[in-house]
């Protein structure tokens, strides 16, 4: 990397890149994750039990349907990368920050290790 | 007659010259509900001890000198009332994160180097004749940066901020929040040029959103808001970059 005269880097970074992905996934996070949560784990089976064993069958058939799929990729791939970010930037606070560079393969590898499996199960859907 | 009622300070000393390491030295002051840790200290200098060296001048949390660390918490020492803390002791100690000088007073060079960075200042490709008039803000445009602007150069929140403990490369939260009142300035220019700056490895994404920036801001500024949209725009500004590069992509200012 190369340092300026204050011994700072003078060149942008990819950083942008991860924290886009980090800023994005954070919204689905908060507001998609919780509201999915919500729907299929408790308002769908607190009611009836044959008609939420129906309503569940109708889901599973929903998610079957490619538009469905593509969210579903959309909504928990980004989820990953935030939760890949974050755990990046936790481990340098706790003092692995000349690590940073080397972090990015089992944080971000691993979130695109998770977006290939999640791709496979939907395909298979 | 009444016994004056006093308050201890334990004052953080370093001599360079003469001491080898830190120490503390305790100090009775009388208590008055109506004195500042700053006057207290100002009476040590005063009428105990001339050899005790702090930064102050106005006295009323406009010139950002007197920053100390008061029981731990980055604080003006201007704004910090005796009463608060009475009758329990008064640590005083440097502004941490900051090398220090000479007692309570920490050399500012680095800080001002990163406030340097983000050229803190009206950039313009063209530069209109006096003649032309001034450059005209709507309110709207005003209300864009204006509460970044009323930063006063503190750097409480520098020791408040735990990634500028361990982190030399990140800009910290007053150059940031400068840098962003000047990228939302719709008279600037500049934001490319800043936003070059902003953009380097952990100069603006070494932030990891605590937010204790914005809790010790004596000012009410918000820096850690300012650096979430700055990141934003930094953001926007890669992606264009990437899109289109060689400069092609360059945002020019919020106004232009």
């Amino acid at each position: 990397m190369s340092r300026g005269k204050s011994g700072r880097p003078t060149r942008p970074s990819g950083e942008a890149f991860w924290w886009a992905l980090f800023s994005a996934g954070g919204v689905m996070a908060a507001i998609f994750v919780p509201a999915f949560i919500l729907a299929t784990g408790f308002l769908l089976p607190s009611g009836d039990p044959a008609a939420a064993a129906e309503g569940a069958q109708r889901l599973a058939a929903l998610a079957g349907w490619w538009p469905v799929k593509l969210v579903l990729l959309g909504v928990i791939t980004l989820s990953l990368f935030h939760c890949a970010h974050r755990i990046r930037h936790t481990l340098m606070d706790v003092g692995m920050r000349r690590l940073a560079g080397f972090l990015k393969l089992p944080c971000y590898g691993g979130a695109l290790a998770g977006t290939v499996w999640l791709a496979l199960v939907l395909w298979g859907i | 007659m009444a016994e004056t009622k006093t308050i201890t300070l334990e004052l953080f000393r370093y001599h360079p010259e003469t001491d080898s390491e830190p120490r503390f030295q305790s100090y009775e002051v009388p208590y008055d509900e109506d004195w500042v840790v700053l006057d207290a200290i100002n009476w040590i200098k005063d009428y105990v001890d001339g050899s005790v060296t702090h930064r102050w001048s106005c006295r009323m949390g406009v010139c950002g000198s007197c920053g100390m660390m008061v029981n731990g918490e980055p604080k003006l020492t201007c704004a910090a009332f005796l009463k608060n803390y009475y009758p329990f002791p008064i640590k005083v100690e440097p502004l941490v994160n900051f090398p220090v000088e000479r007692d309570l007073v920490v050399d500012m060079e680095g800080f001002m180097d990163k406030l340097q960075d983000v050229k803190p200042y009206i950039i313009r490709d063209d530069v209109n004749d006096t003649s032309e008039g001034e450059y005209l803000q709507t309110p709207a445009e005003l209300a864009q940066y204006k509460q970044y602007s009323m930063c006063i150069n503190c750097m409480l929140c520098y020791s408040a901020c735990p990634v500028v403990g361990h982190e030399d490369d990140f800009l910290g939260p007053a150059a940031l929040a400068l840098g962003h009142r000047y990228n939302k300035d719709s008279r600037d220019q500049g934001q490319s040029e800043r936003l070059e700056v902003m953009l380097r490895s952990e100069a603006m994404w070494g932030c990891t959103f605590v937010g204790e920036c914005t809790v010790v801001c004596p000012k009410h500024v918000d820096p850690a808001g300012a650096i979430q949209q700055a990141k934003a725009m930094g953001a926007q500004e890669y992606f264009k970059r990437f899109v289109m590069p060689k400069g092609a992509g360059a945002t020019k200012g919020a106004g232009a």
